[in-house]
């Protein structure tokens, strides 16, 4: 336990936890407060799972990765248990809400989404680095919020994230970017930087 | 101050902004739904603007990302001991980026602009206005980001305003109904989307937007260059003060952008006997070949028309061109690349043009009918081009096979005949079948 | 009879470009420098003093990043602290951080051009003097590179380039030999001696032979007060043979500190 405490302030996991709830929890008063329907619009249930995923984000690295790759226990099993316990913060918020009166659903988009965009963000991180693994995630759901296309299939797994939830195309897609990053992550972890920048957090 | 702004505008996030702005914009203008922004200036000019629903929020991340730097450098104690105040330090990083959105949207600009360039020939007053507040909306928010990346200096400030920024300008046009205006004032792209040929926007529309988001960007320079908590309460003075002038400078009813039509845009220009719209100008020449065809084929009628007219009609509001018998109305529209639509379907666009009535007539020849008189004149089978609904292709193949069987001069009495009824506004249902 | 201001005759006839006289500045709720008397004009100055001993906060008081909590600070001739107007002073000052904070994708020359702008040195100036601060602490090939690519000693040098190039009359570098290898650093006690000839130079460090080597003065202060100063062989002069030390100015360093940490005991 001490080891986990340890870590997760390292990575600034409780700030990034406690905005990642005031955040849901901003989103669930909006909708709460401006909509009379329960079933919360779809391009909102995906904007806030992005919210909660580009939060996390930042937790990917550490203050020093470089010194941390030293270490003698094996990292990619405990890197590929953080990717997977950012999933169920991000599935699991929404979630909450399924229960109340301004349901942040269907389950299954948010699953899919939250899986897809963590792969998304995770993949980013172990390639051009922690501070910019969210550029990619970011414009890419922005566009699919604003113009989601349903033909041909290409334009399906290009705007995955707003697909309904029967849409194939978008679960394989979100699918393999989930577990792509995810064993991107788990094995190379973070992007290295130069390293007179490795200094600079 | 040129040298720091020029280090600037080479090492800040300037560069990469213009970029990516100019990228995310080329292909939304190109790939997101139908490319309707291929009829003139003014239509990519609103295009741009509808597209700045992707582009704001990631001026305003950029901007974030970009007032990050200072954090992420650790150069606070270095820079605490120079003599030049913050408000001059900062201003080549505010240029910088300015002009790094400038820039990409510009550029996007250009890209749609050299796509229409060969059919675009009117140019209204109105399009820089219309660009110009796209140019002030992106200043404000990367100047905007740049303040609030300031007040609030972590990682996820800058992914949660691009969030919040498509979420913003998402929930503008629902909290301000049924005060449609109000959200005018407020999102540069509210009203901007499938903009019609004619279309315009008020002079005064981009005025009144225009002064809240100079305002905006007012506000976000105070609270980047200043420092301290008076410069943040003074702040908000030019917001309020915006956001008062500009509600009192909109005009204050619905639709003013939908409903506004350009009328020097909706004037004819003429090639006798062709005429288009001065904004459909550039495809004269393209149309000018058909529709002399189609007249020359439908010279067979008696008191046959021998004008080719652009059908200049409106829905919002609604406007119909003058009616003269001896003028076909045709639609002129074009396609994706910026050329004349449904080039190969034009003559008989035409000749059925011929066929039509006038706009209050509740008597009038179906779209089968006149398509079947018009391939008749022509002598071959009709074909589905343009929008007709299949069904009235397959019935128009029927009525026309009937007047094949026919011997030559009964079915162009028929045919005359059913041109007459339209004209008088006296079609039976059937005529031409009987 | 006194009716011009220290502020309007400063420029030229402030006896002291550093004057301090019970100078205290906290760090954090710390008081890290207590009741410090130091006067240092033109030349060296080596600040020895143990880890805590408050060397990096009198730097970071006498750089303007703090303000003093008491006591009186003159600066070039004008008071610093309270409601002061600290801008002519900072033209004037040059100063390297303990932890130098630089823009990874900016190259050295403008890195160094940007500080020189930030000093507010007038703008025909500024090529030249970038050209020569960056050649003055050798870094000439490495002028077009950027920041991110250098090495640490590298780094030092752009830090110090950066500091001395609005040629400060009070050039404040802490611990600027982080970094460098033996030949750069004899390059840089000659750096050191040139620019002191008219300039007032602070430099904090722990290496002893350093400030022997290039110091005109030494000063030695620890837990926020002043131990010692004097010349470099002042300093020798104070240890004995049964002082820890490998050099007679260490020995002389171990003394002082002895004698100064057993006076506080008493």
């Amino acid at each position: 336990m001490r080891w986990l405490t340890l870590y997760l302030r390292s990575r600034r996991a409780p700030l990034a936890l406690a905005v990642t709830i005031i955040g849901s929890a901003t989103m669930w008063t909006l909708w709460s407060v401006f909509s009379d329907s329960r079933e919360v619009a779809v391009e909102l249930v995906v904007l806030t799972v992005l919210l909660l995923v580009t939060t996390l984000t930042a937790t990917l690295g550490g203050p020093d990765d470089a010194l941390e790759r030293t270490a003698a226990l094996p990292w990619p099993p405990r890197r590929a248990a953080h990717v997977l316990a950012a999933f169920l913060v991000v599935a699991g918020l929404p979630m909450v809400t399924l229960a109340t009166g301004a349901r942040f659903g269907p389950a299954w988009l948010v699953l899919r989404d939250a899986a897809g965009l963590i792969g998304l963000t995770a993949l980013g991180a172990a390639t051009i680095g922690v501070a910019k693994a969210w550029f990619v995630p970011l414009g890419w759901t922005l566009a699919a919020t604003l113009f989601p296309q349903s033909e041909p299939a290409v334009a399906r797994i290009l705007t995955w994230q707003t697909q309904p939830r029967a849409s194939t195309a978008a679960a394989v897609t979100a699918g393999l970017l989930a577990v792509g990053g995810l064993v991107a992550y788990a094995v190379a972890g973070p992007a290295r930087r130069a390293p007179a920048e490795a200094g600079q957090p | 101050m040129t040298r720091a702004f020029r280090i600037e505008l080479r090492r800040s996030a300037a560069l990469g902004s213009a970029l990516i702005l100019l990228v995310v914009g080329v292909l939304v203008l190109f790939f997101a739904g139908e490319t309707s922004f291929t009829t003139g200036w003014m239509q990519l000019a609103m295009s741009q603007r509808l597209f700045l629903a992707l582009l704001w929020p990631l001026a305003l991340a950029a901007g974030a990302w970009q007032a990050r730097r200072e954090t992420r450098s650790h150069v606070a104690e270095l820079f605490a001991t120079t003599p030049r105040p913050r408000a001059q330090r900062t201003l080549p990083t505010l240029g910088a980026m300015g002009a790094g959105v400038v820039a990409g949207y510009l550029a996007m600009a250009l890209a749609g602009g050299l796509w229409i360039v060969r059919t675009a020939r009117y140019f209204p007053v109105q399009v820089i206005a219309v660009t110009a507040v796209g140019l002030l909306s992106l200043i404000a928010a990367v100047w905007l980001g740049l303040a609030l990346g300031r007040l609030l200096p972590s990682p996820a400030t800058a992914p949660a305003l691009g969030v919040a920024g498509l979420g913003l300008l998402l929930v503008i046009p629902g909290a301000t109904r049924p005060r449609g205006w109000l959200a005018l004032v407020f999102s540069p792209i509210y009203e901007m989307n499938l903009p019609d040929a004619y279309t315009t926007v008020p002079g005064r529309v981009s005025f009144a937007q225009a002064i809240w988001l100079f305002a905006l960007a007012l506000a976000a320079v105070l609270l980047f260059a200043g420092h301290g908590w008076r410069t943040r309460v003074a702040a908000v003075l030019p917001v309020v003060l915006g956001a008062a002038l500009a509600i009192a400078a909109m005009p204050h009813h619905e639709r003013v952008v939908i409903d506004a039509i350009d009328p020097v845009a909706r004037e004819l220009v003429c090639e006798p006997p062709v005429c288009v719209s001065r904004v459909h100008r550039g495809l004269l020449g393209e149309a000018a070949p058909p529709a002399r065809e189609g007249l020359k084929i439908l010279a067979k009628l008696p008191a046959a028309p021998t004008q080719v007219h652009e059908d200049t009609t409106t829905y919002g509001p609604t406007m119909y061109p003058p009616w003269h018998d001896d003028v076909v109305l045709l639609r002129v529209r074009t396609d994706a690349s910026a050329h004349l639509d449904n080039r190969g379907g034009t003559v008989a666009e035409v000749v059925a043009g011929a066929f039509a009535s006038k706009p209050d007539c509740d008597r009038f020849a179906g779209p089968a009918e006149r398509l079947a008189a018009a391939y008749w004149l022509i002598g071959s089978e009709p074909v589905a081009r343009g929008d007709y609904d299949p069904a009235a292709i397959g019935e128009a193949v029927r009525l026309w096979q009937g007047l094949r069987q026919l011997p030559e001069g009964e079915a162009l009495a028929k045919v005359a005949a059913l041109r007459r009824a339209a004209l008088t506004c006296t079609v039976e249902p059937g005529q031409l079948a009987r | 009879m006194r009716t011009v201001s220290a502020a309007e005759t400063a420029p030229t006839t402030y006896p002291w470009a550093v004057d301090a006289e019970g100078l205290t500045v906290r760090a954090g709720r710390h008081l890290a420098v207590d009741g410090l008397d130091l006067t240092l004009g033109t030349g060296v100055h080596g600040l020895l003093g143990p880890n805590g001993a408050g060397k990096t906060t009198l730097m970071r008081a006498l750089a303007t990043v703090v303000k003093p909590a008491g006591g009186r600070l003159t600066l070039l001739g004008e008071p610093v602290g309270g409601r002061a107007d600290l801008r002519r002073v900072r033209r004037g000052i040059g100063y390297l951080p303990q932890q130098f904070g630089f823009y990874p994708r900016f190259t050295v020359r403008e890195f160094v051009e940007y500080l020189a702008w930030l000093k507010e040195m007038p703008k025909a100036e500024v090529p030249g003097a970038t050209q020569r601060a960056i050649d003055r602490v050798g870094l000439t090939a490495k002028a077009d590179a950027r920041m991110k690519t250098l090495s640490g000693g590298m780094l030092r040098r752009a830090g110090i380039a950066q500091a001395i190039v609005n040629d400060p009359a009070v050039l404040l570098l802490d611990e600027p030999t982080v970094g460098l290898d033996p030949e750069q650093r004899l390059d840089f006690r000659e750096l050191l001696r040139d620019v002191g000839v008219d300039s007032c130079v602070v430099v904090s460090t722990h290496l002893v032979e350093d400030v022997v080597a290039a110091c005109s003065d030494v000063v030695l202060i620890n837990e926020g007060r002043l131990v010692h100063q004097g010349t470099p062989a002042d300093l020798a002069a104070q240890g004995g043979d049964g002082d820890a030390g490998d050099s007679p100015a260490e020995r002389g360093y171990s003394a002082l500190l002895r004698k100064h940490r057993a006076g506080e005991g008493r």
